[in-house]
């Protein structure tokens, strides 16, 4: 019995004593590892309150969370509404994602993919295994530089601040959706992301996001985060070598009303 | 701030989506399960695909083929590549069946001959617009 007690009493302090955050050589939290993002519903889910009704009839949220954290509607302008419906109703067949396109920021970061980060003095680089994409973040006070072709996972510049590194991100082009659910943008979307490593196995992830052609003001996704995966590794995922969606949506097409929404 | 991360943790299992639209092709209220015999597994990106011969009442065998996660996702969940699941094993599969009517449905839990589950797929209304 007494060993019994024992044994809790060490399993108690050993839950109690996580590791502390790691610190780099200059003082800052440490990043580095592989992490896994999409924690408290993911990014589908925090998208906002409209797209995750859209994705569930009920209204439920796409991701199986329970209103955690109630995010805001993406706030677009009345113009853009028509084009959405469209989208919807096609029940997101044109998602750049289907193509094996680059998810842009932030969808990348809630993929069921993990992604690994190394950090050094002057950069923080970001691997991600969701169609092999990679970000070179420079966190040494330069800025973005002046000759930038739209692309789709944009330019990124970090900086410090305390604990959280802030990244942002410009130099998008329209080619992406920000998550799951006709979430179009344009070429002037502005994105700011801040990580905090708030303890051993957690990056909490906030993002803000202005986009002056579509949306109506700055747009605040709900939180979400990110958990260390010790002893994980990025695999291979060669995302066009046998998907078969394309060829499946352009038979689905000869007959539309297979697949197109019901009126709503 | 630790309550959201304590009720973030019931949620934090591997996220749901793969790469593509589900509801696209797939219909979320037409759930569909099926015994048969493991004729093919593809363990191939971006997705999994597998194939059983299913026997009707009537003792006539129609070919089915499943959809279900990316090998990388599938794999961090026990799965093993040519070891999990083999052709000849004799299994249920619960899924949802495609919008086109076909032999073809998206794959979300596998039960083995001995009673052993194991998921094989996000579930429905997932990755898309239902």
């Amino acid at each position: 019995m007494r060993h019994l007690a024992a044994l809790i009493l060490c399993a108690s302090l050993a839950a109690a004593q996580k590791p502390p955050v790691p610190k780099t050589a200059d003082g800052r939290p440490d990043f580095s590892g592989v992490w896994q993002g999409g924690g408290a519903g993911g990014l589908s889910f925090a998208i906002g309150a409209e797209n995750a009704k859209a994705a569930r009839p009920d209204g439920a949220p796409a991701q199986g969370g329970t209103g955690v954290a109630r995010a805001e509607p993406a706030p677009y302008q009345d113009w853009v509404q028509p084009r959405l419906k469209e989208l919807r109703d096609r029940r997101a067949i044109d998602d750049p994602d289907n193509r094996c396109l680059l998810a842009g920021i932030p969808r990348i970061t809630g993929m069921p993919l993990p992604l690994k980060i190394v950090q050094t003095k002057d950069e923080v680089i970001f691997m991600y295994e969701t169609f092999h994409a990679f970000r070179v973040i420079p966190t040494d006070g330069r800025g973005h530089p002046d000759d930038l072709d739209p692309s789709f996972l944009g330019d990124s510049v970090g900086h410090w601040e305390g604990d959280t590194l802030v990244v942002d991100v410009t130099g998008f082009n329209d080619k992406t959706w920000l998550g799951n659910g006709a979430t179009i943008h344009s070429d002037a979307l502005h994105v700011v992301e801040r990580y905090q490593r708030v303890d051993y196995n957690t990056i909490t992830y906030n993002v803000t996001l202005e986009d002056p052609k579509m949306f109506t003001k700055r747009w605040t996704l709900a939180p979400s985060f990110l958990t260390l995966r010790p002893g994980e590794r990025l695999r291979e995922y060669e995302c066009i070598a046998d998907n078969q969606d394309l060829q499946r949506f352009e038979e689905l097409l000869k007959t539309p009303t297979v697949f197109v929404r019901p009126p709503q | 701030m630790r309550i959201l991360f304590f009720l973030a943790a019931l949620f934090a299992a591997a996220p749901a989506f793969a790469h593509h639209s589900f509801a696209a092709e797939y219909d979320g209220d037409k759930p569909i399960t099926l015994k048969g015999v493991v004729t093919k597994v593809e363990w191939e990106n971006p997705h999994m695909h597998f194939y059983l011969d299913v026997t009707d009442d009537k003792g006539k065998i129609e070919a089915w083929k499943f959809e279900g996660f990316p090998p990388n996702m599938l794999v961090r969940q026990g799965w093993k590549r040519e070891a999990t699941l083999k052709i000849g094993d004799t299994v249920t599969v619960f899924a949802w069946r495609a919008r086109n009517g076909l032999n073809l449905a998206h794959s979300r839990e596998i039960t083995f001959a001995d009673g052993k589950k194991i998921l094989s797929g996000p579930p429905a209304g997932t990755g898309g617009i239902n």
